[in-house]
């Protein structure tokens, strides 16, 4: 408990979360949510969120060897678990499995669940819920007036290990990872099985691949060995996008995940966890 | 949806005649009407993607400030245009939307329209917010990351979609304007 | 203006005449270029074979539509000794199917991703003209499908392998396999055909499971291997694994090598290659002894059995074979051939 900066226990007023933080947009800012389901109702929203102060950082696929800054934001101690999820679904009947639109989720959305409102035969409530669209994942955080993490953010926690907040200049941190990304079924352990890190936050690596809201702003293919895009025409301002740490092969996997992944796609290892900015802002 | 079904059965006792002429199908699930972000075309109307339903649709994502891989996009589809046979004209929107919503308000598209000749009625051009825009790329499977205050790098397809909303095609990289035109005639042809 | 005309008309068809022969001579059959080449009727499922088998012959026949059906996996087998080892795999097996077509065919390349798998996979092949050859088209997260076609317009043997990042782990993984490209008419025929595929597996003990071996990622910056192998395995062409041709027979093995580090020189003890696709191409050497396999390479070797016995394959860089399981046997049997080979035992009576 002693390392985490600060944890934020969220029981934000919905009114609160749901205003606009753009002030310069054309169209008013309308909750994802709402496109779907009215007024969205989840009873759990109170997830521990831990505090994550940010600074500046430097990116495994990145335009050039800048440093990016983080803004300081509070993500989620841990994933959503099915349990939550299905609190989700039974107030908002239109993520369920036989209401989906398919825009918005492929055929192997929550396949495996034994009805629109029950949880896979022997599925574990607390374990993560996987095979979910990130339309899915975004919906699910905007009702309790969350959000994605960002690319940027995922990986900023993923730097660290349990007592360092940077660990990747640390031989052992990309092996340990490779370890757990190699085991199998992974993703039916209950979440905070394992010991968080420097953050306070839990099963970064060990359960799950996860969503973040911008996962399509990888511009490389899943083929790394390009390592760059010469032909500027392909891209608008396109640019250098090789990798900045060759040797961590953890990252590697994840961006070629990523790259992978269309909106739409649901997995079996792949779920999500929310994010929050620090600052709420208020409509003017 | 609970809200809006409520909303649509309530409508439907009170005025079911005009409702049912409204909305005679419901749309296909995997249509891109299903979408209900908020737009504005290069006049200034707000808009939802279903006000584009009915005709079918080449959609391409850009930004007018780009001066690499944007103007070639925007040059295709006036190619395009230029080959749709006369007698489809009128079944085809040709939609420009923009992945800088920041800066291309409608009154900027309206002047990007302009000057590139493109004022004819089956231009549309769209603008939103942020989240919006990167929902609609999400749903072209179209990648794209700010890379400074006044530039982007983007994937660049072009859709055709059909007057249901559902996509029927896409062209990525270097696209083949002909292929396009082709497809766009079977659609509207299938459609009619 | 005619006359301009005239000379334009004389020079196309002296170019066209040129070009013609071109492609008479290389192909020596038809005059059509690859490229141009029409793959007639509807789409058949190719057979694919795993190692040491390999598909039946093309032949005479025409270009056709052909389906390849190629799932990937993540999978334990057994690396050597009953130790297992998480491979990764093209259709289960190391090295991954046998892909055999002939030049002028349209293939469908369907590439499925095991929903079990935990990463995303691709495949490069190597016979394919086009970016990445299909690995950005086809990387598949687990349990998606995902598809390409291009049109084999190069003969030739050629690796595929997946091209997911970090591309040495997957290939270290055994994510790798040959695609044979008939020319016109099909290779001449032989008696035997085997498929052989090298490779170099780099481990250490897995943190998860006792007893089982994964990737070591530092052994493979390093290239220093702890298995050199045939066929994903050791002993997977020994013992009763043996490979067999008859004495009089000729034998073709396609032998490739995935790598993802090591080059091989491939010898079989005791013989000489009569014929050696070099590199797998177009340019057939004679009597070789030992031929290069590069990474990410292939070649075509053809010999005749003479003398009956066991022949022993190596990578002859001999450590591989004699303390990283580079080794198998092929076994000929029948006559003894005095006149090529007299083992004479001298006699103390």
């Amino acid at each position: 408990m002693k390392h985490f900066g600060f944890i934020a226990a969220v029981w934000m007023s919905i009114g609160l979360m749901s205003c606009s933080n753009q002030e310069n947009n054309p169209v008013e800012e309308k909750s994802f949510a709402d496109h779907f389901s009215g007024t969205v109702q989840n009873t759990r929203v109170n997830t521990a969120m831990a505090y994550i102060p940010g600074g500046e950082y430097k990116p495994f696929y990145g335009s050039d060897t800048s440093l990016v800054k983080v803004e300081p934001f509070l993500l989620d101690e841990r994933p959503v678990t099915n349990g939550e999820y299905l609190d989700f679904v039974k107030s908002n009947p239109a993520w369920q499995k036989s209401n989906v639109k398919r825009i918005f989720a492929d055929t192997a959305y929550l396949h495996n669940w034994s009805s629109d409102t029950t949880l896979p035969e022997g599925a574990n409530a607390d374990a993560p819920i996987c095979n979910i669209s990130w339309f899915a994942a975004k919906a699910y955080a905007e009702s309790i007036g969350k959000r994605l993490p960002t690319l940027d953010e995922w990986e900023f926690v993923a730097m660290a290990d349990a007592t360092s907040p940077n660990a990747r200049s640390k031989s052992e941190y990309s092996d340990r990872i490779i370890d757990l990304y190699l085991q199998k079924n992974r993703q039916f352990n209950p979440v905070k099985h394992s010991p968080p890190n420097y953050w306070g936050v839990y099963n970064m690596f060990d359960l799950i691949w996860e969503w973040t809201d911008d996962f399509n702003s990888i511009l490389t293919t899943g083929d790394s060995r390009s390592g760059q895009y010469e032909d500027k025409s392909l891209f608008c301002a396109g640019g250098a996008t090789s990798a900045t740490d060759i040797l961590n092969y953890a990252a590697f996997m994840r961006f070629a995940l990523r790259t992978s992944l269309k909106a739409d796609f649901t997995v079996a290892n792949l779920g999500f966890r929310c994010a929050r900015d620090t600052v709420v802002h208020l409509n003017k | 949806m609970n809200r809006f079904y409520f909303f649509l059965a309530a409508m439907f006792l009170l005025t079911s005649c005009e409702d049912k002429q409204k909305h005679p199908e419901p749309l296909p699930s995997d249509s891109i009407f299903n979408l209900s972000s908020q737009w504005k075309n290069q006049y200034g109307d707000s808009l939802y993607l279903k006000d584009l339903q009915g005709k079918t649709l080449v959609v391409v994502m850009i930004y007018t400030s780009c001066k690499t891989a944007c103007p070639i996009l925007v040059s295709k589809m006036k190619s395009i245009e230029s080959k749709i046979a006369k007698k489809d004209k009128r079944d085809v929107s040709l939609v420009l939307v923009s992945i800088d919503p920041e800066t291309d308000t409608p009154a900027r598209l309206h002047e990007f329209a302009k000057t590139n000749q493109m004022s004819d009625p089956q231009w549309v051009f769209l603008t939103s917010n942020e989240s919006s825009t990167q929902e609609f790329a999400n749903v072209l499977s179209m990648k794209y990351k700010k890379i400074s205050p006044i530039d982007f790098s983007h994937s660049n397809i072009i859709s055709v979609f059909s007057p249901d909303g559902q996509l029927v095609s896409q062209e990525e990289g270097a696209i083949d304007v002909d292929k396009v035109v082709l497809t766009l005639h079977e659609t509207v042809q299938k459609s009619k | 203006m005619r006359v301009k005309y005239l000379v334009l008309c004389a020079s196309l068809s002296i170019a066209l005449a040129i070009t013609g022969c071109k492609t008479n001579t290389e192909q020596g059959k038809s005059s059509v270029s690859p490229v141009d080449m029409v793959a007639s009727g509807e789409p058949e499922v190719a057979e694919l074979t795993g190692a040491p088998k390999v598909p039946a012959p093309v032949g005479n026949r025409q270009p056709k539509k052909l389906i390849v059906n190629l799932v990937t996996t993540e999978t334990e087998g057994i690396i050597a000794d009953s130790i297992p080892y998480t491979f990764w795999t093209f259709n289960h097996t190391v090295p991954g199917s046998f892909i055999r077509i002939r030049v002028g065919d349209e293939v469908t390349l369907n590439l499925k991703n095991e929903a079990s798998s935990v990463l995303p996979h691709n495949i490069d092949l190597h016979a394919v003209t086009g970016p990445g050859g299909g690995a950005a088209a086809t990387s598949s997260v687990p349990g998606k499908e995902t598809s390409f076609s291009f049109k084999a317009i190069n003969p030739g043997l050629y690796v595929y392998h997946c091209a997911a990042p970090p591309v040495p782990m997957h290939i270290g993984n055994g994510m790798y396999g040959l695609i044979l490209v008939e020319p016109e008419g099909g290779l001449p025929k032989v008696d035997r055909e085997y498929y052989i595929m090298q490779g170099d597996f780099y481990t250490k003990a897995s943190n998860i499971k006792k007893g089982l071996l994964e990737f070591d990622n530092d052994k493979a910056v390093a290239e220093k291997p702890d298995y050199v192998l045939f066929n994903g395995k050791k002993g997977s062409l020994l013992g009763a694994n043996m490979i067999e041709a008859k004495v009089g027979e000729t034998v073709r093995l396609f032998v490739g090598n995935g790598g993802p580090n090591l080059t091989s020189s491939f010898h079989v003890i005791g013989e000489i290659f009569d014929n050696v696709y070099l590199e797998g191409g177009s340019t057939i050497s004679h009597n070789i002894q030992t031929t290069v396999v590069p990474a990410g390479g292939a070649v075509i070797v053809e010999f005749k059995c003479e003398v009956p016995g066991e022949y022993v394959l190596v990578d002859h860089a001999l450590s591989r074979a004699f303390n990283k399981g580079a080794i198998g046997k092929l076994k000929v049997t029948g006559e003894a051939n005095p006149k090529v080979f007299n083992a004479k035992t001298l006699s103390k009576h």
